[in-house]
């Protein structure tokens, strides 16, 4: 049997910073994802943090990954203006978030999460390479176990494809949905309480029209984030995030308020993309071909179909580059266009050649590129208290680790700070030859100085004090009567402190139920909304694709074995999933049983408290370009 | 022990996947306008010395007899089997060459390679643009080496010197059969189309991450490993090359005529549901009513 270091399970961002770091400590570790190549299975919102805080240290991308990362990486772009927006009908009222984003942050930049991960496994896999280590993907782990005490205390990995092999420490950041904890017996799948749904469409916008429509620079960014009635009743909210050229908007809520109030994951984006500040930001100009006359020859419409097709595909083409001043610049290089007014004129000709001759309409729109949904780990809820068993280390998702309070959301960069500290107690661990609970206590205790435990655990005062200055707009009377005395001692500038206090005795346990309801995410921010937000008109209705379409632009590499089996057909649970399954897997029969078409499954890990749930096997499933 | 030395010999074609090939107007091809490639045989090739190379860090050398523009095949194939040299025949004399002065040429060649004698040659199964599959065969022949074809899987032991291989026999009217051979080593292995090679170790999928990288890096600046001969540098006897070495008379060509289309179709637009509904109940019909 082939023997290694280290290995590590899953390659996220969460992993590769694992991989990085070992080589950075020249240690020897390979790194096992089942996706085909990484990035193809990974899903963010995402801004990716770089945090500075006051007290404790924090491990961040370029700690890991060298000081040039922000010159670099792929990232899309710096977000300089955070708006959180309460909405009712078409009311809106906007407070703008951008101290609290800014709060004990070096940056936070928005990332397209295959782009961000295709790139830190090259930088990753060319570190390891020296040490004999490296990537190795389309490989599906499937039971990671000690090996017989008599043989040693390594630990003995086996795969779908592969020949088993042995190392003496692992990491395991195969996700929120991570079989190695529930094949080591390290923690039970997360409940529906711990975890959150994500879902998510990708939108396609040129350059500098996003910077026209968000008010931003060429190198800036905007994040919007949308709480009232847009969540369809549910705890949580929306988000729209600028990227490069494209903008992701999603929405994440709450799995126990879904499984109250079933809700088909991707109707609740709609309902957001059809709220009328959402649709504005994403209007954009998109061709509408005209029918082909039926009473022309069949070699007419189809060639007029054809030269429609192409002239479209070209007017597309050229107006994404006329928009961006690194597109343009390339078509003028390319020698086809001598300035950038030349290929305005082109673009100009080639839509007045598609409306005159072809009837085609310029109509505004909006145009989705990729649907994605995934699980979020709540990590007030669920961070693993013992982040180890055996040889086995847990980070990111996997460890349920995450910060998510209000409109903070990080899960990234907590993964990544993991990911150095389980690192480092493997290094140490290989030093000593020590493994088993010395290393794992070591990293537990290295994960408990993190300051992002803290605030997993506990309000940061200072950061409350930024949010409420915020609102500060806000009437006391909409907020005050419905939290009455907590309100007022947070809102006191000498009294906040004492009220953090004791809210922390409480707890998170205690403290949850009453801050994260249906009353601060729906009902609040719609009265904000009502009594002082303005009113915004659509000037267009969004032309939805419907969820048999967002499927089929999907990619998959189908599997005929199913990797979840269904284990209580009847049960309610499962019941529930056929409403909740963001690719409506799930269906009921007349006999009342609930059957499952594993085909379309986008593995976010949803249905997998009910089912006997694996990934699927290396290489095979859904792909997706964006992520 | 000395690293293992192997041949692969490829062959530049015409691209014939959809939308890539050109005609003239008879309905010959137009082989100014179709783009050339590495053929599919030859890639399959490339794969299998590949996978020998990453398994026991063979020395690798791809050589091809063709007009100077087939170093882009060479290319092509150093991209897929990280190729330490490549050879490229070509010389005016080489024209008109049928199978068996085309394997003088490509023995020659073999035998020139700076990576030392080759244990084994791998070549395709045969060439895409209108080749009987004897190249390999006589190439092996003028080698002296054992020739094992139609090859599906092969694994080595180097310190024997001994390959074993699987091959697939198909036989008409009967079930496919799948042989395994044992041979010395040098030997030709023709590669079967379905060929894959698959990695099953750790250590292995590693390595060939670490190859495939190199091998772009080397394609990437590939002229500095590639050698051209000509006649005289290859030392070969132009007797026995190009139209003078070719002992095969071609008396005359005759084009296939076209055979009549034998089913009738038709065109259906389904652009509406209409006509969707015609098509369902078409098969429907079809099926005699089994199926709703
Ligand atoms: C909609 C949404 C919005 C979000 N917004 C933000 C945000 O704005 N900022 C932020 O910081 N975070 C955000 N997050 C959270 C963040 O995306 C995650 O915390 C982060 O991506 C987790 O990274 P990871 O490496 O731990 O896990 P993952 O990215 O899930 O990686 C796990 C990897 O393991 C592989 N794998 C799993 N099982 C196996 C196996 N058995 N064998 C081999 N490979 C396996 C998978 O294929 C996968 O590649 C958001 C999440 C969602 C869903
Ligand atoms: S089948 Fe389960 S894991 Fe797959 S998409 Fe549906 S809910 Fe998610």
């Amino acid at each position: 049997m082939e023997d290694f270091d280290a290995a590590i399970i899953g390659g996220g961002t969460a992993g590769l910073a694992a991989l990085k770091q070992l080589a950075n400590l020249g240690r020897q570790a390979v790194l096992i994802e089942a996706g085909k190549d990484t990035g193809t299975k990974n899903v963010s919102g995402g801004i990716l943090y770089s945090k500075k805080p006051r007290h404790g240290k924090v491990f961040n991308a370029e700690d890991v990954f060298g000081s040039s990362f922000l010159a670099e990486a792929p990232y899309e772009r710096k977000i300089t203006k955070y708006i959180l927006h309460a909405t009712s009908g078409n009311k809106d009222y906007s407070i703008d978030l951008t101290r609290a984003h800014e709060y004990q942050s070096n940056y936070g930049c928005s990332v397209l999460l295959n782009k961000l991960i295709s790139w830190l496994s090259v930088v990753a896999e060319e570190s390891a390479q020296k040490f004999g280590g490296g990537i190795v993907s389309g490989v599906h782990v499937r039971s990671v176990k000690p090996e017989a005490a008599a043989e040693g205390s390594r630990m003995i990995i086996e795969t779908d494809e592969l020949e088993p092999f042995r190392c003496k420490a692992v990491i395991a950041a195969d996700g929120v949905n991570s079989e190695t904890a529930v094949m080591t017996g390290a923690r039970e799948k997360f409940s529906q309480t711990e975890l959150y749904q994500g879902v998510k469409v990708i939108v396609k916008m040129p350059e500098q029209i996003i910077e026209e429509r968000f008010g931003i620079g060429p190198e800036e960014g905007a994040a919007h984030l949308f709480a009232g009635d847009v969540t369809l009743n549910h705890i949580g909210g929306g988000f729209v995030y600028t990227n490069r050229s494209t903008l992701s908007v999603g929405a994440v809520y709450h799995m126990d308020s879904l499984m109250e109030n079933p809700a088909q994951p991707s109707a609740l984006v709609d309902a957001l993309i059809r709220n009328p500040v959402v649709s504005e930001l994403l209007r954009d100009e998109v061709p509408v071909k005209s029918e082909v006359d039926k009473d022309l020859p069949k070699e007419e419409q189809l060639r007029t179909r054809f030269a429609v097709s192409k002239m479209v595909k070209n007017w597309t083409e050229l107006r994404d580059a006329y928009y961006s001043p690194t597109g343009s610049q390339k078509m003028i290089e390319s020698g086809k266009y001598k300035t950038r007014e030349e290929l305005k004129a082109r673009l100009d000709s080639i839509r007045s050649d598609l409306e005159s001759k072809y009837s085609t309409k310029f109509v505004s729109d909006y145009v989705e590129l990729e649907y994605s949904a995934k699980l979020v780990p709540d990590g007030k809820r669920c961070m693993m208290k013992k982040p180890y068993h055996d040889n086995v280390l847990f980070i990111g998702d996997a460890a349920g680790r995450g910060v998510f309070i209000g409109p903070r959301i990080e899960g990234l960069n907590v993964g990544i700070d993991d990911a150095v500290r389980a690192a480092n107690a493997i290094s140490r661990a290989l030093d000593r030859n020590d493994f088993g609970k010395s290393m794992g206590e070591h990293y537990s205790q290295s994960i408990e100085e993190s300051p992002f435990t803290h605030d997993m655990r506990e309000i940061d005062k200072d950061y409350l004090k930024i949010f409420l200055e915020a609102t500060r707009g806000v009437p006391k009377d909409i907020v005050g009567q419905r939290y009455g005395m907590i309100f007022r001692l947070m809102s006191s500038s000498t009294l906040r402190g004492l009220a953090v206090g004791l809210a922390n005795i409480l707890g998170y346990d205690r403290l949850l139920p009453l801050v994260e309801s249906v009353d601060t995410y729906v009902q609040v921010p719609m009265e904000i909304a009502e009594k002082m937000g303005r009113s915004v008109d659509a000037t267009y209705q969004p032309t939805i694709p419907s969820l048999a379409d967002r499927i089929a632009r999907l990619s998959y590499d189908d599997d005929r074995k199913s990797h979840i089996l269904v284990t209580d057909p009847q049960s309610e649970f499962i019941k529930k999933m056929v409403v909740l399954c963001p690719t409506a897997c799930y269906s009921q029969e007349p006999d009342g049983k609930v059957t499952l078409q594993h085909e379309a499954c986008v593995e976010c890990g949803t249905c997998s408290k009910g089912t006997e749930w694996h990934h699927p096997r290396g290489e095979k499933g859904v792909i997706y370009q964006y992520g | 022990m000395d690293p293992l030395k192997f041949g692969v010999l490829v062959k530049l074609e015409p691209d014939f996947s959809e939308g890539n090939v050109s005609y003239n107007a008879d309905g010959t091809l137009n082989r100014a306008e179709t783009k050339s490639i590495l053929g599919p045989h030859s890639a399959v090739a490339c794969s299998a010395a590949f996978y020998g190379k990453v398994k026991f860090g063979a020395k690798v050398m791809v050589g091809t007899m063709g007009p100077p523009i087939a170093d882009s095949a060479l290319q092509q194939a150093q991209m897929i089997c990280d190729a330490d040299e490549l050879h490229l025949y070509s010389d005016r004399l080489f024209a008109g060459a049928d199978t068996l002065a085309t394997a003088e040429v490509l023995k020659t060649g073999v035998e020139k390679a700076t990576i030392g004698k080759a244990d084994i040659v791998f070549s395709g199964h045969r060439a895409s643009d209108g080749e009987t599959g004897q190249t390999g065969p006589q190439t092996a022949w003028k080698l002296g080496y054992s020739f094992l074809g139609n090859v599906i899987d092969y694994d080595l032991d180097p310190e024997k010197r001994l390959i074993r291989a699987k091959r697939l026999i198909s036989l008409q009217g009967f079930h496919d059969v799948i042989e395994e051979v044992e041979s010395p080593l040098p030997a030709f292995l023709a590669l079967d189309p379905s060929y894959k090679p698959f990695f099953h170790k750790v250590s292995e999928r590693l390595a060939e991450q670490k190859y495939l990288k190199e091998a772009r890096e080397r394609a990437r600046d590939y002229k500095k490993y590639l050698t051209v001969f000509n006649v005289q540098q290859l030392g070969v006897d132009p007797k026995k090359v190009g139209l003078p070495g070719s002992p095969t008379i071609v008396y005359k060509v005759e084009k296939i005529p076209k055979a009549m289309a034998s089913r009738k179709a038709q065109v259906i637009d389904g652009s509406d549901a209409a006509s969707i509904r015609g098509v369902a109940e078409k098969i429907y019909q079809v099926l005699g009513g089994d199926v709703k």
